[in-house]
């Protein structure tokens, strides 16, 4: 047609069309179609059209960093961080500003579900822009779900009912803590893939072992002049990364003070060891060796008499065996003993080895040497937080390999499950899974239709974080002891309710001692029981004459702190009288390279469904929307791989397909894979993108129970085939080299 | 309407001074991303999926950019860079927009993109020399409930316009209209935007580079040695680099 | 083809065919520019004449106007306020839909009449602030039933005031002519 449509002919026709346009939708009063429903009674202190803002925090991660919320006519709009709460000074990450996509995600549970295990929870389609696809849909009532939660309280033996929850140490967790301690069911089990990752079991450990007393270590990074951390990934995700990110702001700050030194010791360049100023690539499983070797230099150069400690490592010895120069050492060791103020961390994937406990307790020893202890830029033990006595670590992964033995022996009936999605977050090698199937009952209380949700029996979806009730127990990270409130910022979006409240109506329903256990009228009530106590404590950052002043004061602020310092200082008296071992770590598996899984920064165990966490790029390798194997390009070269190049992985575990990045960052004997990725569930976000690189970690536990993630050798094979990845890069640097044809 | 074209008023170097700044400390940004997020929440930015983003689509009006120095093991990682619209003095999108939709605004100092002139020549793209302006090439849906969290004070993009970052100018707006109902001026630190607000390391500091006094402007005096970035393009941009280390 | 259609439209019945079409379009036009002039249907035929009779004021009703962006419909409560003690809201039928929604609970949902599009970010408080009357832009309320909108909200409409305003003062003019003023 076109051939014969003259010029002419073209502008007549075009000239009609441009008046039929402009007089159908120029006049169309289209913007009249909108309602307008003003509230039947508006709530006090509200304007339309001005933002009303409230404290709570946030449930993004175990930290518990204080969230301000604005909201507008009901809905939640923006999070930024809680100015007054000490542990983040108003600050927030990446996933915290992402929480609104979990509150407003297009896959929640909306109501109580009576599920087949395995059935859908809702269409495959992974559009991620198509809307028409729906949720399953509730199919049953809070009065038959909260019956059905009595039922299995009183028809199971107490002793095979078991909960199963998150790391954070909640008010959900103190409350099924006082009812298995009233009733006999098992005590709450709490776990997450970032507590394996961060190696927390194998932390408090080497601290008691060191100093006598169990307890998260807290380094003062900020007030530090030097800072060595051993594999400890605190700029990302470890222990509390808002905090610790302000300590470093602090450590670099060079106004009013010299600017502080970092330097990283790890076989991959983590976007924290790309800050570091020195990045010492040592052979995985020496940083035991390196740390008691720099110790004894120390000792040496400041002229005091080489401990016990030290007294076993050679320098030389250590030097040759991780890589790093004699010379290096010596100038590490000067950089440390010369200065005023430094720290030594351990953490991270230095401690998921063999030897993990080893080298917590030598890095541990390299602080007592300039005997920081107490001291500004030095170690101290976390506050306790307000209503807490004792420091409660969550679950090792041994601990939970233990409790997966149980289900395997048929002595769990009824499973509990808030929190935690383990069938996406423990190792499938720990057989968390098969290990499920002997177990008549699973009730999951999940907020998103994960992997976990999917095997359950019932789904009772709890709200979302910023729709609920609580408090949590700052574990790390804070000068004073802080309790972090929260309250809901909107009414709850869907038919969901506080498993607070479902197992409190569940445990009356149940009568007799579950009745006696929990006797409140619903969560608010309980946490009244729970946080009012504080109003008799000295030193609270405020004060109230009576219960309902400190309540609401409580809300307002979003909790309730210490003003003083309630750091404890480690007893360091024996530490450099013991003896330490400089062993090097087994490696599990057949294989030339090391295996080294990260938490990915930007998405960590529960963001994958949130979709502009997916969009923001890794920092390091700007990656987007996937997964990727980081690799030397030497390497990659020696094995005839091209960027996007699909190979297999494979180790004692299992075999994993991944796309290739050429990362020049990390040790040519060394790959490693984010975790983050590689849901078979989770909403149309995080679904079938990627892959889980706890697939390729077996079942080796360090001397703490921790697991050896890091501790494993893999075969890498070429398949032939490309995984184009998503890339911020592409753009900035190579133009033209985008995802597929162009190249 | 004639058009006044006031090239020659625009001075290099020193005698231009903007309203509003920002300087950025590399040294101890981290690299974490919370900025990009913030400003996605902020800003109603849509993700384009991982197609689109593989093909430079993404909408990031801040991006972390980290260059590699070297070759194992002596590879260094150059200081994360923030970059976001420079708020150039002399623009070099504005003048080649034939729609008028990116203008200088005289009161506020601004690069402004006007989304409803805007017709998506992407012209003002190709002349950014910091390639940080960022095009609607779909309408990128927000599957249900998502749009719930938009932010009602800034326009929703659609397909076909080009959109960058704004200074917050919603927030300077908004703390500017709250400083005149009570009578007094704005009070430096009183309002930030959104990337500054969330960094955990305080890496970013926004305020009046006009008021020697704002913390802005003191931090540019301390470090002395700020550097902005392809000055030598005269295009008199508003936001300062300590490289630091 | 394209040829064959022209040549066919100079024929008569083509002719007839192209005043057809001509006065299908010219009536939906004016069809759609008469629509564009009613105001829209409501759910309550709110009488602003009537209340504004009574002396009450509009912020009273719409008091977001002097604090913030939005003057804001008002809430049920609001209305109930004074109707729950008037005898006329149990018995009139124009009255029902009100009874109706605060006994149900359901909101009225009230068109709005005077609107700006979405990419104009649009603050009552700052033009109360700067003296301008309500009437100046929505109409003298007081002779009007139903809300009905006496301006189109253009752009043209805006600056007219604007600059005229700002007057001789430069720097106010820059202000207020600026894009950035209100589009973002």
């Amino acid at each position: 047609m076109s051939d014969k449509l003259s010029r002419r002919d073209f502008l007549k026709l075009a000239g009609v069309g441009a008046v039929t346009t402009a007089i159908l939708t120029g006049c169309g009063p289209a913007s009249r179609l909108v309602k307008r429903e003003p509230y039947l009674q508006m709530p006090e202190y509200t304007y339309n059209g001005l933002s009303t803002y409230y404290a709570t925090t946030c449930r993004e991660c175990a930290a518990g960093c204080g969230l301000i919320i604005r909201t507008s006519q009901g809905r939640a709009l923006k999070t930024e961080g809680n100015a007054n709460n000490p542990l983040n000074l108003g600050k927030t990450c990446a996933r915290g500003q992402a929480t609104l996509q979990g509150l407003y995600n297009p896959n929640r549970v909306r109501g109580p579900i009576k599920h087949t295990r395995g059935e859908r929870l809702y269409d495959t389609a992974t559009d991620p822009f198509n809307d028409d696809f729906a949720d399953a849909k509730s199919n049953m009532d809070w009065a038959a779900a909260t019956q059905t939660v009595a039922d299995a309280l009183k028809n199971n033996k107490p002793e095979e009912i078991a909960f199963l929850m998150g790391m954070a140490p909640d008010h959900l967790f103190d409350l099924v803590t006082d009812l298995a301690n009233a009733t006999g069911i098992q005590s709450p089990v709490r776990f997450g893939a970032l507590s394996m990752f961060e190696s927390r079991a194998t932390l408090s450990k080497a601290s008691e072992n060191l100093f006598g007393q169990t307890g998260l270590p807290l380094f003062d990074v900020g007030g530090a002049q030097v800072v060595f951390s051993f594999g400890a990934n605190f700029l990302e995700t470890w222990l509390s990364p808002v905090s610790y990110t302000r300590g470093f702001s602090a450590l670099r700050e060079a106004q009013t003070k010299q600017r502080g030194k970092f330097v990283q010791f790890e076989s991959r360049m983590s976007s924290t060891a790309g800050k570091a100023d020195e990045w010492m690539p040592l052979r995985p499983g020496t940083e035991a060796m390196v740390a008691l070797a720099i110790g004894r230099l120390v000792s040496e150069i400041r002229g005091i008499p080489v401990p016990r400690a030290f007294s076993d490592i050679d320098p030389l010895d250590a030097a040759s065996k991780s890589g790093i120069k004699l010379e290096m050492l010596n100038h590490l060791a000067e950089m440390f003993a010369n200065s005023t103020g430094a720290l030594a961390i351990p953490g991270g994937a230095a401690l998921g080895q063999s030897n993990g406990l080893a080298v917590a307790e030598a890095v541990l020893a390299l602080n007592a040497v300039v005997n920081n202890f107490g001291k500004p830029g030095g170690v101290f033990f976390s506050a306790l937080a307000p209503n807490q006595t004792e420091y409660q670590g969550p679950a090792s992964a041994k601990e939970v390999g233990e409790f997966v033995q149980k289900m395997i022996d048929g002595k769990i009936k009824v499973l509990f499950v808030h929190g935690v999605n383990p069938f996406f977050e423990l190792p499938i090698s720990l057989q968390f899974g098969g290990a499920t199937k002997n177990i008549p009952q699973i009730i999951s209380f999940a907020t998103f239709p994960d992997e976990t949700a999917l095997e359950a029996d019932y789904i009772f979806p709890d709200h979302h974080g910023l729709e609920s009730w609580g408090y949590q127990r700052v574990a790390t990270g804070s000068v004073g002891s802080v309790l972090s409130g929260a309250q809901p910022v909107v009414s709850p979006f869907y038919d969901t309710r506080a498993t607070a409240d479902v197992l409190i109506a569940a445990a009356q329903l149940a009568g007799g001692k579950f009745a006696a256990a929990l006797p409140f009228k619903d969560e608010v009530e309980f946490l009244h029981s729970k946080v009012t106590p504080l109003i008799n404590e000295a030193d609270g950052f405020f004060s109230a004459p009576d219960v309902n002043t400190f309540m609401a004061y409580f809300q307002q602020f979003g909790g309730w702190w210490k003003t003083t310092d309630g750091r404890s200082i480690p007893n360091s008296a024996d530490v450099l009288n013991r003896s330490l071992s400089s062993a090097e770590a087994e490696f599990a598996g057949e294989g030339e390279f090391f295996f080294v899984p990260f938490v990915s920064p930007t998405l960590a165990e529960a963001g994958a469904n949130k979709p502009w966490l997916q969009e923001l790029p890794d920092p390091t390798t700007t990656v987007m929307w996937n997964t990727w194997v980081e690799m030397n390009p030497v390497t990659a070269e020696e094995l005839g791989l091209e960027d996007d190049d699909l190979v297999s992985i494979t180790s004692e575990a299992g075999v994993l397909e991944v796309p290739v990045y050429r990362y020049p960052a990390i040790r040519p004997d060394t790959i490693a894979i984010p975790f983050g990725q590689g849901h078979t569930a989770y909403g149309r976000y995080a679904e079938k993108r990627g892959v889980n690189p706890t697939d390729l970690i077996g079942q080796n536990f360090n001397e703490a129970g921790d697991l050896a993630f890091a501790g494993m050798k893999v075969k890498i094979k070429k398949i032939g085939k490309k995984k184009p990845l998503s890339r911020l890069e592409s753009i900035m640097g190579v133009y033209g080299v985008g995802l597929g044809e162009e190249k | 309407m004639a058009i006044e074209l006031k090239v020659s008023e625009v001075k290099m170097g020193e005698a231009y001074v903007g309203k509003w700044g920002m300087v950025i400390d590399q040294d101890m940004c981290t690299g974490c991303q919370a900025c990009v997020a913030a400003c996605a929440m902020e800003n109603n930015l849509s993700f384009v999926g991982e197609t689109d983003s593989g093909y430079g689509r993404s909408m990031h009006w801040i991006r972390i950019e980290r260059f590699w120095e070297g070759s194992y093991p002596e590879v260094k990682m150059t200081p994360n860079q923030p970059m976001l619209c420079q708020q150039c003095g002399a623009a070099t999108c504005e003048p080649v927009c034939p729609a008028f939709a990116t203008v200088h605004s005289q009161a506020e100092q601004l690069n402004l993109q006007v989304y409803n002139r805007c017709v998506g020549t992407r012209y003002c793209a190709n002349n950014c020399p910091y390639q940080v302006r960022s095009f609607n090439w779909r309408d990128y849906k927000r599957p249900e409930p998502l749009p719930n969290q938009l932010n009602p004070d800034v326009t929703v993009r659609r397909r076909g316009v080009m959109e960058k970052c704004t200074f917050c100018i919603q927030r300077i707006h908004k703390a500017q209209d709250k400083a005149k109902s009570e009578g007094r001026e704005v009070v430096d630190g009183e309002f930030t935007t959104a990337c500054a607000q969330a960094c955990p390391a305080s890496a970013i500091t926004f305020g009046r580079v006009d008021n020697p006094d704002s913390l802005v402007s003191q931090l540019a005096r301390v470090h002395g040695h700020g550097v902005k970035h392809l000055e030598e393009l005269g295009t008199l941009p508003n936001v300062t680099y300590f490289k630091g280390g | 083809m394209i040829k064959r259609f022209f040549d066919w439209l100079k024929k008569p019945l083509g002719l007839i065919a192209v005043g057809i079409t001509f006065l299908a379009l010219f009536s939906l036009a004016a069809y759609g520019i008469s629509l564009s002039q009613q105001p829209p249907a409501q759910p309550v035929q709110f009488p602003h004449r009537i209340h504004i009779g009574f002396g009450i004021q509009c912020l009273y009703c719409h008091p977001g106007a002097a604090k913030g962006p939005s003057a804001g419909i008002p809430a049920e409560a609001r209305c109930w306020g004074c109707h729950n003690q008037i005898v006329k809201t149990q018995t009139s039928l124009l009255l029902k839909p009100l009874k109706d929604s605060v006994i149900s609970g359901k909101p009225l949902q009230w068109v709005p009449v005077a609107q700006v599009p979405d990419f104009v970010q649009f603050n009552h408080r700052a033009h109360i602030a700067a003296g301008q009357n309500c009437e100046n832009c929505h109409g003298d309320m007081s002779k009007m039933t139903v809300a009905e909108n006496p301006q189109i909200f253009n752009m043209g409409f805006c600056l007219k005031c604007h600059t005229k305003v700002a007057g001789e003062n430069h720097d106010l003019l820059v202000k207020l002519t600026d894009c950035g003023t209100c589009h973002y």
